[in-house]
């Protein structure tokens, strides 16, 4: 079975540590990606996994064999690459055919396992076709093809569709859900798009500076984001995240409104000590005419998106929050509004930056 | 709004100026640098008295084909012979150079490992060395051996490689996507099977370019000819046509005939590849 355990792995680049000890298990048949910002390590994470890049410390295991330092093509994964990676000089027949010519086996056998591939892709007219008479979707299939077509027990995707325009991604992505779902197999998704990840994956890791900052179901890493970076870097537009200070049953806000929560005990289990942060995702924000509502400001920015609006507004306290508005809310650059906020779902932050609860 | 197609395109006038003076200039620049060998041409069907007639006649009237017809028929010029010679020379030395130097390219081009930049750079450093300096201790070696009054010293060392073409190669490996290689590795392919399966097809443009210069340069090459070949059957004809210049010193018609013959193979070569050699140039910086 193609389960993934990965057990204090390090990697350094001369003296820079760029993976800084991590610990995570992937059950098999799962599909789990992972996402950060640019530079924290999730391509390189990958690559060790599929024996592209030396582990200096640590134990990567697959379907409970030690592969760490075993070699690529024994490692039973195979993976898909951003630029595609196809073999400019070879046809897609050939492509496809490459790994099992390596491997040794008989032509038919090769001959059978390339069509089934093609026909399950549906790529069977581009066999003949060298990359470069492909358009970049197939180019995608036919690198996705030479995946399949080496039947690993672990898929690798290293920001896949990151060279696709918009339309094409969605149907790919959808094709990877599919994919997922037919062969049952292990996958590993690197993407820094938020929507891939979270449409794509049966849990998220997300990674910062080398180290694992969550792990979890999408829905979980979105509601209840582990630490102050995590909410920062989840979701789109980002969460607003707030200043505070927590008494008995509210809190002030630096801003100076106070908020009432009373879930905050100062005398119970989940009692605030010193500054804490309050997270609210933009749609918990609601514009007010001027002067009412908790806070007031001024749209300094409006990004109308069709089914909606995000606007980047001022506050009297110089802080700036994102408010996503329905698209039947006009509002334009330096109007004046007020805003309310609606703290179901609301995160707050201890002074550690660590999640203590959701409202 | 409709533009009218039959209305003269504006030019800045400085702009005419200024292409009329490039190209007059390079035009004269070419002339100088073709003076001679047109001189080498026309003398070749001239004979001696209309070589050094005075006023010179730009054009051979009549047209003497007597030295051309000598040429291939004479003992103490075997011409067809060492064209063999060269010929076996140059294209042995072009693949002993690219087979050589592309791997020395793919291993600093394309693979990671400790000292790799040191090691290049060592290797580099040998492009400082005049060939010279180590010319005594080298012939020593292969006289050693017994092999000199062979081409085996001549051909061999570019076996091992040759910094100048190493250092052209990694230029074009480094735009190799590193995915590629990747790819390979996890489809099971070894190192050297990467290197000819699926670099080298990339890279062949290169490849036919440094072929052209190791070519050109060997074609041309006469010191060491001269130091290891002792029979005038086994001349290149760079090395036959020097002997015989300076045995025969009066046949300037002769002489001519044999250098036309000698420059043409080179002449063609490059009209025929004249953009790979552009590229070659372009890529490693030289002029």
């Amino acid at each position: 079975m193609g389960a993934v355990t990965l057990e204090g792995v390090r990697k350094l680049f001369g003296t820079l540590e760029v993976i800084k000890g991590i610990d995570l298990t992937i059950a098999d048949r799962e599909l789990v990606v992972f996402v950060g910002p640019s530079g924290c390590g999730k391509s390189t994470l990958l690559r060790m996994i599929a024996g592209l890049e030396d582990v200096d410390y640590g134990t990567i295991t697959i379907a409970g064999r030690d592969v760490t330092e075993a070699a690529p093509a024994t490692r039973g994964v195979a993976m898909v690459f951003q630029n595609y990676a196809l073999y400019p000089h070879m046809t897609a027949y050939d492509n496809l055919a490459y790994g099992l010519r390596r491997a040794g086996l008989p032509r038919a056998d090769i001959d059978q396992r390339v069509r089934d591939t093609a026909r399950m892709l549906q790529i069977t007219d581009l066999l003949a076709r060298r990359p470069k008479a492909m358009s970049g979707g197939q180019r995608q299939r036919v690198a996705i093809g030479r995946a399949i077509v080496r039947q690993p027990q672990v898929f690798l995707f290293d920001e896949p569709l990151s060279n696709l325009d918009a339309s094409l991604r969605v149907e790919m992505r959808s094709q990877i859900a599919r994919l997922h779902r037919e062969l049952a197999a292990t996958m590993i998704f690197v993407t820094h798009d938020q929507v891939e990840a979270m449409t794509l994956a049966d849990r998220i890791v997300v990674l910062n500076g080398g180290r694992v900052e969550q792990v979890g179901r999408p829905r979980e890493v979105y509601h209840a984001p582990a630490n102050l970076f995590v909410a920062g870097f989840i979701g789109s537009p980002a969460m607003n995240l707030l200043p505070a200070r927590a008494e008995a049953g509210a809190l002030v806000l630096a801003l100076g409104p106070r908020l009432d929560w009373p879930r905050i005990d100062q005398n119970g289990p989940a009692r605030p000590q010193g500054p804490v942060t309050l997270g609210l995702r933009p749609d918990r924000l609601a514009l007010a005419a001027p002067g009412q509502g908790a806070f007031g400001g001024e749209v300094v920015l409006a990004e109308h998106l069709g089914d909606g609006s995000v606007l980047h507004i001022r506050t009297d306290a110089a802080t700036t929050l994102t408010v996503k508005v329905t698209g039947d809310v006009v509002a334009r650059v330096g109007d004046k509004v007020g805003l309310t906020a609606d703290l179901r779902g609301a995160c707050l932050f201890g002074p550690d930056g660590n999640l203590m609860f959701t409202a | 709004m409709t533009v009218d197609i039959a209305a003269k395109r504006r030019t800045a006038p400085r702009r005419i100026w200024q292409t009329t003076l490039y190209h007059g200039g390079m035009l004269l620049i070419c002339c100088i640098f073709l003076l001679p060998f047109y001189w080498m041409a026309i003398s070749a069907f001239k004979n001696n008295a209309e070589i050094f007639a005075n006023p010179v006649a730009w054009f051979p009237d009549p047209i003497r084909w007597e030295s051309v017809g000598a040429l291939f028929s004479r003992d103490d010029f075997p011409v067809l012979q060492q064209f063999v010679n060269s010929c076996f020379y140059a294209g042995t030395v072009a693949l002993a150079v690219c087979f050589s130097c592309s791997l020395a390219a793919y291993s600093f081009g394309c693979l990671r490992w400790r000292g790799r930049n040191l090691v290049f750079g060592l290797t580099v450093c040998a492009l400082l060395l005049p060939g010279i300096v180590t010319f005594l201790p080298v012939y020593l070696g292969w006289s050693a051996v017994g092999l000199t009054g062979t081409y085996v010293p001549l051909i061999a060392p570019f076996f091992l490689g040759d910094a100048f073409f190493i250092f052209m190669l990694r230029q074009f490996f480094l735009g190799v996507p590193r995915e590629l290689m990747d790819a390979a590795r996890l489809d099971g392919a070894s190192e050297f099977r990467i290197w000819w399966q699926i670099v080298l097809p990339q890279v062949r443009t290169a490849l036919v370019i440094v072929g052209l210069f190791a070519i050109v340069y060997t074609w041309n090459e006469f010191f060491g000819p001269l130091i290891y070949l002792q029979d005038r059957e086994d001349f290149p004809l760079s090395l036959g046509l020097f002997t015989f210049q300076s045995t025969r010193a009066r046949e300037w018609s002769l002489s001519m005939s044999g250098a036309l013959f000698t420059a043409l193979p080179m002449v063609i070569l490059f009209l025929l590849t004249q953009r790979l050699f552009q590229r070659g140039l372009t890529t490693t910086g030289l002029k």
